[in-house]
């Protein structure tokens, strides 16, 4: 296995991919803990549109990407605290208005080709130093954003009022998880891919609790599981010539019911 | 003795929508208060408005002298048990860790409940009888336990003023008088302000000081026997009432628990 390993591009979509699953990982646990996983799905497919207005304009789609995201995240937000629109109305809205954006400018940029495909599916191949040096960014941005606040994301997951009146500012905490959420999304993307990035969002957090004693746990679990779909995803991408979204998702498919049948049985 | 919640001439509208209109109440310290009516009748929006969830219309609150949205965390003046349904039964925590979420404000930036912390916990659970289930996950506990692990994490705040929604769902009638009986021994132990809502009219009566009767306007507020009258009922729940109460009777029931 360690062989698949030793060329520099795989050495690449390793170090991103153990930190992309770390960090998946942990906002995984609270994807499932809120019950918010159609926003991670919603924001994901969304990103569409952000990588499409990359391709239009020329600009690195990776960061139009971003920009783009954060605005939908942050528009899902408010619009679901203000409560005249259901949450998950102005998720499926922005979610298939900015596909409708995505596919629009892709079609109007004339390049419906195989990098599109890697951003839709995920491309080890084309994970980049610059790459790297921008999941190392947000790895170091993300993870100390939960370190930080996460007394107050457990009590909030607990009960938003009960975190509320404790002095926590839930307005804020809600939407600097939602700018986590998504660079997170976008930053997985290139390995995952646009449209099973969610699967990374929901199934290392849904397994983790399916063993975890504590919350402290559950965290550790959700990584585990992430670090172990992603390494043995890589793997079978590059033996088996799988685009390495499908097998990473499958992967932790198989880990999930495999834990699923274990807890039964127990 | 000083005034712990003093609400004048409150009202609150939501999308356009009346739900409490010209409230006036005044509650000393230490004093239990029952706040009953129908469903949608604007009880939770009340205790909402007292917390400072919701900011009123118009009118003001003062809670032991400041306004609700004024008091700093930290200084955690109430202690708040929300509806059963809106805490996930399923939550992944040992007894022990909710109870310890209630020291989180008192705790500071970057630093988790530390020995000190762990004592009051353990000291709130043995005040509720729940000492021996600490390390038990949240999920295992019945309702009625459950219920007691919320109230303990309120306690753990060391709060001067507890906020109970429907603290009496999902326990048994059995359990029901047993977990009244504890508040009201909380609140002559620890001088405790108690403020709970509930639709059970019957049982409030018999173990609060004070009763507010709530349908949109504030129909009744004073001694609960008091309430009991046809006109206050029949504001409260429209023409065809019947109100049963508990007898003595009652004391009479087997208790699964001791």
């Amino acid at each position: 296995m360690l062989e698949v390993f030793s060329s520099p591009f795989m050495q690449r979509a390793l170090i991103a991919g153990i930190l992309v699953s770390i960090l998946t990982g942990l906002i995984s646990v609270f994807i499932v803990l809120r019950k918010m996983s159609f926003v991670g799905a919603g924001i994901s497919h969304a990103a569409f549109g952000g990588v499409a207005i990359g391709f239009f304009t020329g600009i690195n789609p990776l960061l139009t990407a971003i920009i783009y995201s954060i605005l939908v995240a942050i528009g899902i937000e408010s619009t679901g605290r203000r409560g005249r629109i259901s949450e998950d109305v102005s998720i499926g809205i922005f979610y298939s208005v900015s596909m409708a954006l995505g596919v629009a400018l892709v079609s109007l940029s004339g390049s419906y080709n195989v990098d599109l495909f890697g951003y839709l599916f995920g491309n080890i191949l084309a994970i980049s130093e610059a790459d790297i040096f921008l999941t190392v960014i947000t790895f170091l941005l993300v993870s100390g954003f939960i370190i930080i606040f996460l007394k107050d994301l457990f009590l909030s997951a607990y009960n938003e009022e009960l975190a509320q009146i404790s002095g926590v500012s839930v307005v804020l905490l809600n939407n600097l998880f939602m700018i986590s959420l998504a660079v997170t999304i976008v930053i997985s993307i290139r390995i995952v891919g646009i449209i099973l990035v969610s699967a990374l969002l929901v199934i290392p957090g849904a397994t983790a609790r399916l063993f975890a004693k504590g919350l402290l746990s559950m965290l550790v679990f959700s990584c585990v599981t992430g670090v172990v779909s992603v390494i043995s995803g890589l793997f079978f991408s590059y033996e088996y010539d799988i685009a390495p979204g499908a097998s990473i998702v499958m992967a932790s498919a198989f880990i999930f019911f495999l834990s699923l049948l274990l807890k039964k049985k127990k | 003795m000083s005034i712990a919640i003093n609400i004048k001439d409150v009202s609150v509208s939501i999308n356009d929508k009346e739900i409490l209109k010209n409230i006036n109440i005044s509650l000393d310290e230490g004093h239990f208060l029952g706040i009953v009516g129908p469903n949608g009748g604007g009880k939770t929006t009340l205790i909402k408005v007292i917390l400072g969830l919701i900011r009123p219309s118009s009118g003001s609150v003062s809670i032991l002298g400041s306004p609700p949205e004024t008091l700093k965390a930290g200084n955690s003046f109430f202690g708040y048990l929300p509806q059963h349904q809106n805490i996930d039964p399923n939550f992944p925590a040992t007894a022990l860790d909710i109870v310890l979420m209630g020291r989180y404000s008192k705790t500071g930036f970057l630093r988790w409940p530390g020995r000190k912390d762990q004592e009051k916990a353990m000291d709130c659970m043995s005040q509720m009888g729940i000492e021996k289930i600490r390390d038990m996950q949240f999920s295992q506990l019945s309702g009625g336990q459950q219920q007691r692990v919320s109230i303990a994490r309120a306690l753990a705040g060391e709060p001067k003023i507890l906020v109970l929604d429907e603290p009496s769902t999902g326990i048994d009638v059995v359990g029901q008088e047993d977990f009244y009986h504890l508040l009201k021994g909380l609140q002559k132990k620890m001088n405790l302000t108690i403020l709970m809502v509930s639709h059970d009219i019957g049982t409030v009566t018999t173990y609060v000081d004070e009763i507010s009767c709530l349908n949109i306007n504030l129909y009744y507020h004073g001694n609960p026997l008091g309430a009991l009258t046809d006109k206050v009922m029949t504001s409260l729940y429209g023409k065809h009432f019947d109100l049963l109460m508990h007898t003595d009777i009652c004391d009479k029931c087997e208790r699964l628990r001791p």
